[in-house]
């Protein structure tokens, strides 16, 4: 197994993909990091004018206190792991195009010892994306808002925590969809379409349609987005003071995890989606006729 | 584990593809120490079976083995046998060296193995050149080299020499025939009989999915009649001479010649000697592979004769 798992690291490390992939995820968190930063900075700097400190001194709350760049990760960090979903598709869809799969089928003892390699290495693949992305979405808040805006150290390493989960869970999303769809171009607009348009329109339709909100929070991106959203919530509440009832419902829609469970529960959610996609990819895979 | 006999064993193999039978109940044994020679015209399934035996495409019904184990039970498949396939592909941005640096990895061979095989490809010095922009005959190259990784003992071949220069085509024989000659066993496909009659030792020659033939490639040069064709100056006193000699098969040509069958060139003059006719011109035919090739095969998609071109009137309609 350990051989395998070397041929897979070697694989994804002879070719370009993981850095051209690489560029666009620091950029989308860097630049997501800088705008949650600059934005939370002047919403705060609004609130903390003399006639706004009067108008919430007579409603009893607090916004000067508010860390509204927190709402930006979660976000940020749904975004930025389209990158390692792609890279994922890639794994299986990739070699089928290439046919470099026949060959990688020919030096493996079994197409289950092949898959479970990919799995691995895949896995640390997501989690070193993910380690990038909440670095540069770190880096975008420091440089733009002052430690007022900014998490405590506690709180830091539980965003990076459900940031690196979220990127390796999207990641073996991709994987298993890529094996269930082996076609490179199919499939990640596919997964582009439907993680940036189709599921939007599904949760507006949803809303609409008066379905109970929490609906939205067992759908793939309704989940994945509730396992960082309701993380940078909980922060955010933890430090706020004094937050209106129905505020709390508008902080969970702007974070991104508007429906969404609690996140552990979220990130449940999102890995039984995986594992059957997964599933799914790991039956066509192992009984795919080779021709 | 398998049982290092080097064995190929094919029974009653059948593949089908929705309505088509791509193979149907194939049956035939590779012996180590000799290369075999897969024939067959386009579409005869060739292919087909070659996947099936290194596990890349399921069996309808039937066995196919390597050393007496289907190929996912063979342990480290890579060690054991090696193959060059049509649709095997690589990865245009990824150079030689490294494509074959990762199967080393999931063999379990020394990275070394990979710079030894492009060497013994010839493609030593296009090591870190990406493969992507490798010709047709260096893409088989590779392909040969990949095969090799393992030091396999078994090698399976389905067309290789497509694409290959004739020093290429003229290395892989020496290369099989002496691989062979190790004790291990090859088998190599092809639809030209040509192609590989000068490398190979045993045939199996299959068309429309079925076993045409079997066994070594002697014994069908001898199933071959040889024919001698004789322009004597009396054909009719000839016929008689030679019906009294015992020969029957005999057949007359519409350019007057005398096609006789069964016996060689000087039986017939000698007859026609005793008969007093005179022999103006006498022919032997070669045991045509070629020709018991297409016998044995014909049938299948074989094509029409183009029509005979005409001019269209008016030029370019
Ligand atoms: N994946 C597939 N789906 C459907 N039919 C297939 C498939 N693969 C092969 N066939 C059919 O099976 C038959 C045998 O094909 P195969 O490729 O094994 O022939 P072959 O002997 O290798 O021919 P060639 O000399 O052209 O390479 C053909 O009729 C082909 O169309
Ligand atoms: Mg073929």
């Amino acid at each position: 197994m350990g051989d395998l798992v070397q041929a897979e690291l070697r694989k994804t490390t002879t070719t370009t993909l993981w850095w051209a992939l690489l560029i666009p995820t620091v950029l989308v968190a860097l630049g997501g990091g800088l705008l949650s930063g600059l934005l939370g900075q002047s919403i705060v700097e609004v609130f903390s004018s003399s006639e706004a400190e009067q108008l919430s001194d007579a409603l009893g709350v607090t916004p000067d206190q508010w860390k509204f760049s927190l709402l930006g990760i979660g976000r940020t960090i749904n975004l930025a792991t389209m990158f390692p979903l792609i890279f994922g598709a890639m794994a299986v869809a990739g070699e089928v195009g290439t046919r470099t799969i026949t060959t990688t089928f020919l030096t493996a003892p079994s197409r289950v010892h092949a898959m479970a390699a990919k799995l691995m290495v895949y896995a640390l693949w997501g989690a070193i994306y993910g380690l990038a992305i909440i670095g540069f979405v770190a880096l975008g808040i420091v440089l733009t808002s002052n430690s007022g805006q900014m998490p405590d150290a506690g709180g830091w390493a539980m965003l990076a925590l459900v940031c690196v989960l979220s990127s390796i869970l999207m990641t073996m999303f991709g994987v298993g969809l890529g094996a269930l769809i082996p076609n490179s171009a199919g499939v990640v607009v596919l997964l582009i379409m439907y993680f940036l348009v189709i599921e939007n329109a599904l949760q507006l339709g949803l809303r609409i349609s008066g379905v109970p909100e929490t609906a939205v929070g067992f759908l793939p991106n309704g989940s994945v987005d509730g396992l960082t959203g309701s993380v940078a919530v909980d922060l955010f509440l933890a430090d706020a003071g004094v937050v209106p009832e129905e505020g709390v419902y508008w902080l969970r829609v702007v974070a991104g995890a508007g429906g969404a469970q609690a996140w552990w529960l979220s990130g449940l959610i999102f890995f039984a989606w995986v594992a059957a996609a997964f599933g799914g990819g790991w039956a066509r895979m192992t009984q795919k006729d080779i021709t | 584990m398998h049982d290092g006999s080097g064995l190929i064993a094919v029974q009653n193999l059948t593949k089908q593809f929705g309505s088509v039978t791509a193979v149907q109940n194939l049956s035939f044994t590779v012996s180590p120490g000799s290369v075999t020679g897969f024939l067959g015209p386009n579409g005869a399934g060739k292919t087909t079976t070659l996947r099936m035996l290194l596990g890349l495409v399921k069996p309808t019904s039937g066995t196919a083995t390597i050393n007496g184990r289907p190929f996912h039970q063979l342990g480290q498949p890579g060690r054991v046998v090696g193959a060059v396939l049509e649709a095997q592909g690589f990865h245009p941005n990824r150079t030689a060296r490294n494509h074959l640096r990762v199967y080393a990895a999931a063999i379990g061979v020394p990275d070394a193995q990979a710079d030894q095989v492009l060497g013994l490809v010839g493609l030593g010095t296009a090591a870190d050149r990406n493969v992507g922009g490798f010709s047709l005959g260096m893409k088989q190259r590779m392909a040969v080299a990949t095969a090799l990784l393992g030091d396999p003992q078994v090698l399976v071949l389905d067309e290789p020499a497509n694409g290959l220069d004739p020093e290429g085509i003229a290395w892989l024989r020496n290369f099989l025939q002496s691989f062979a000659r190790m004790g291990r066993t090859v088998l190599i496909s092809s639809h030209l009989l040509a192609e590989v009659e000068q490398t190979v030792d045993q045939v199996v020659i299959v068309s429309r999915g079925q076993t045409m033939y079997y066994g070594p490639l002697d014994h069908l040069r001898q199933q071959q009649q040889r024919r001698v064709f004789v322009q004597p100056s009396d054909v009719g006193a000839l016929a008689t001479a030679l019906r009294e000699a015992g020969v029957q098969a005999l057949e007359q040509l519409p350019d007057g010649r005398l096609a006789v069958s069964g016996v060689d060139a000087k039986q017939v003059a000698d007859t026609a000697l005793r008969a007093g006719v005179s022999i103006y011109g006498i022919q032997e035919e070669q045991a045509d592979l070629e020709q018991i090739f297409f016998r044995l095969t014909s049938g299948q998609f074989a094509g029409h004769a183009p029509a005979p071109y005409q001019q269209q009137q008016g030029g370019w309609a």
